[in-house]
């Protein structure tokens, strides 16, 4: 059953079933129902392309992420579809596997593809991508490596903050020597990351040693590279990781060295990934708030699709971290666990 | 008689359904406005993933204790919930729970826009956050007030938590960011018991008590917001009858909101309630209800003020229930004999403490010299 025959059967015009359609709101409740029952008994599905045709909408959204067996980008996609789906759209991942050109290629293709609305997740090159797809007139909200996005609805996530507290609260546990493996990427949260850590010795009257601070690709190998080295140079008390991959890696590695965690080397991470929980020690890590990373991202970006960017200019979400305690830093205290 | 005026919203009457999962949806909001009360308070509406712990309510003949009452609702559906909680008006209060000052000024701002009377800003829960809830930092408080205040045009009222070492300088700092009133108190951080047998806590993580168990704590709480701060208070905590609306009102409070009696006893504890604060006031004289406000904060006085009266406990001859030797077995001063339906009170050794007033089932004793 087409358009024009769900309006004969109800008795009003296209145009009503249409406002059904597209603007419910706009129509007489009794009638509205009425439409909608013989839609539903007619298993009526409208036409989305003619839909966007009229209403210059396709009921798409692009998402960019920068590599999809990363467990925490799949969960800030999620985050996004669960939003999407109440908004009935359709989300497109595109996987760039980290690869600027690709990535740049996936947008051109999401834009030709005449998408509402495109989310850039941690994208290396925020400027000159966000740029491009304002120039076609298509919303564009960022979400992770926050640097110069002031001009972009955004959503943020306090990382320096985040890591004074888990550094503050190793140093409350006694360790005095705390070393550093800090990811290349996401560039920005990386860079927040190392600053926390500074700042906070700073304020211990800790001299920081430039041999405990590493940087390494933000991946399990790298994690285990990079421990490896501190290890050999003579290890600090506690290693902390940008990520909570690196802090796998880092693992291993002190296990491997026959050491053991966190007697002779703590560590502790950045993310809380599902893992973390289960490794061996579990893990002590900053939460960080991947799901809710997508929803506001979403949010911000349907905002943007429905309202114009009318009158409510930039807006931006600052989201928390969380500390969570486990074992890897043999805290003694069982109720730091409990919150 | 019972209209009153409470964040500049005219209420028909002071009583507020609270916060809980009795509000869960428009449904259960409009099944609340229709029992009477005089506004609803949504079930807070978080960002945060659902996590479906059960069993997540025990309770006692005392009160609750709950370790996850969030709404599972994300607020893209509240557009919808809104609009049958309004359908035939009634006051909706959106209650709202985050971490950071811009995501409730978010969730804020689409709850005005769905069509909420005004913003409860609920950070004062006693679960999961952290071991001081956010609620016991005044400047944290301050920073999320300011934000949602500035971007909302409707009211915006912050719930407050006991557990904090001066709630009144919490109720300041709302005050001070443009907050149009304060809601005391949210649940308190507790553990209701331990099965020995098994030596298992009854909820498995520390959850937040509510209902007789914290009443006392409510009341004392709004009674120093009321002698610090002026602002208006909405009392929470154990109200499950009109006595306990007045003793809130009655310390300070311009409204107040039920949940637990809610949960225990349904709905229509809130049409009984409504009732009997008509009958009351009707029965005392009083034309209006805001009238009660206050009357009770002039006899809290410091212990300079008290007058020492040399009073004891007196036998006012009525009989004695049978089989009962309480008083005797609580005064710890000795003092009270029993023979038959005779009691003896040594005027020697009375202090005059009053615990055997207050322990007699057939009032018997009173305090007097």
């Amino acid at each position: 059953m087409n358009i024009k025959q769900i309006a004969k059967e109800a008795g009003v015009s296209v145009a009503t079933v249409s406002r059904v359609l597209n603007h419910p709101e706009h129509v007489a409740p009794k009638t509205r129902e009425r439409i909608q029952k013989i839609m539903e008994q007619e298993e009526y599905k409208p036409n989305w392309f003619a839909q966007g045709l009229n209403f210059n909408r396709t009921k798409t959204i692009g998402v960019v992420i920068p590599h999809i067996l990363n467990g925490p980008y799949m969960e800030i996609a999620k985050g996004i579809e669960d939003v999407a789906r109440q908004k009935e759209y359709v989300t497109f991942v595109c996987n760039i596997e980290k690869d600027l050109k690709l990535e740049e290629n996936y947008i051109e293709q999401l834009l030709t593809r005449r998408v509402d609305g495109i989310i850039l997740m941690f994208s290396a090159q925020v400027d000159r991508l966000a740029q491009m797809i304002e120039e076609q007139k298509v919303p564009v909200v960022v979400v992770g490596e926050n640097q110069n996005v002031s001009n972009y609805n955004a959503v943020k996530v306090d990382c320096r903050l985040g890591a004074r507290t888990m550094v503050e609260h190793l140093l409350e546990n006694g360790y005095r020597s705390i070393g550093l493996l800090c990811g290349k990427d996401p560039k920005q949260e990386s860079l927040d990351i190392l600053e926390g850590y500074r700042r906070v010795l700073e304020e211990h009257a800790i001299s920081e040693r430039e041999d405990y601070i590493r940087f390494v690709d933000n991946t399990i190998e790298g994690g285990y590279l990079g421990a490896k080295k501190l290890i050999a140079g003579g290890p600090p008390s506690v290693i902390f990781t940008s990520s909570d991959s690196i802090a796998y890696g880092a693992m291993d590695a002190i296990k491997d060295s026959g050491l053991s965690i966190p007697r002779d080397i703590a560590v502790a991470g950045f993310g809380n990934y599902r893992m973390s929980n289960l490794v061996e020690p579990k893990l002590t890590t900053v939460e960080m708030p991947f799901h809710k990373m997508g929803v506001y991202g979403a949010r911000l970006l349907f905002d943007l699709i429905e309202d114009g960017n009318g009158s409510e200019g930039i807006r931006q979400i600052t989201l928390q971290t969380k500390l969570r305690i486990r074992k890897s830093c043999g805290h003694s205290e069982r109720i730091g666990e409990m919150f | 008689m019972l209209s009153t005026n409470f964040l500049g919203l005219n209420l028909k009457n002071p009583i507020i359904v609270s916060a809980g999962p009795w509000n869960r949806d428009g449904k259960a909001l409009r099944n609340s406005l229709e029992a009477g009360a005089g506004a609803v308070v949504t079930e807070s509406i978080v960002s945060d993933t659902f996590l479906d712990v059960r069993p997540r309510i025990v309770c006692d003949d005392n009160g609750a204790q709950n370790i996850r009452l969030y709404s599972d609702i994300q607020v893209e559906g509240w557009e919808h919930e809104l609009s049958i909680a309004k359908k035939n008006d009634g006051i909706v209060i959106a209650s709202i729970s985050a971490q950071t000052p811009s995501e409730l000024a978010y969730l804020a701002s689409k709850l005005e826009r769905f069509g909420a009377d005004a913003i409860e800003i609920s950070v004062s829960n006693p679960m999961m956050e952290s071991l001081e809830v956010v609620a016991s930092h005044a400047d944290v408080v301050f920073e999320m007030t300011k934000e949602v205040v500035s971007t909302v045009k409707i009211p915006v009222m912050v719930k407050l938590s006991q557990n904090t070492t001066n709630i009144s300088k919490v109720a300041k700092a709302v005050k001070a960011a443009g907050g149009s009133g304060v809601s005391a108190i949210n649940t308190v951080r507790g553990i209701l018991g331990v099965d020995i047998e098994t030596a298992k806590p009854t909820l498995s993580t520390y959850g937040g008590i509510s209902g007789e168990y914290i009443r006392p704590l409510g009341l004392a709480s709004v009674a120093t917001i009321a002698q610090t701060v002026g602002i208006p208070i909405c009392g929470i905590g154990g109200i499950s009858s009109m006595r306990h609306v007045l003793e809130y009102m009655m310390l300070g409070a311009s409204a107040v909101q039920i949940g637990t009696a809610v949960m225990m006893n349904g709905i229509q504890v809130v049409s009984n309630i409504i009732e009997d604060l008509a009958c009351w006031l009707d029965e005392h004289g009083i034309e209006s209800v805001h009238e009660v406000r206050g009357r009770a904060l002039e006899n809290l006085k410091s212990f300079d003020e008290m007058k020492i009266e040399p009073a004891i406990s007196m036998d006012n001859g009525v009989s004695c229930t049978e089989n009962c030797n309480q008083c005797v077995v609580s005064c710890i001063y000795n003092a009270i004999t029993r023979d038959g339906d005779t009691i003896s009170v040594n005027r020697d050794c009375c202090e005059g403490c009053g615990v055997c007033a207050c322990v007699c089932p057939a009032k018997k004793l009173l305090l007097t010299w």
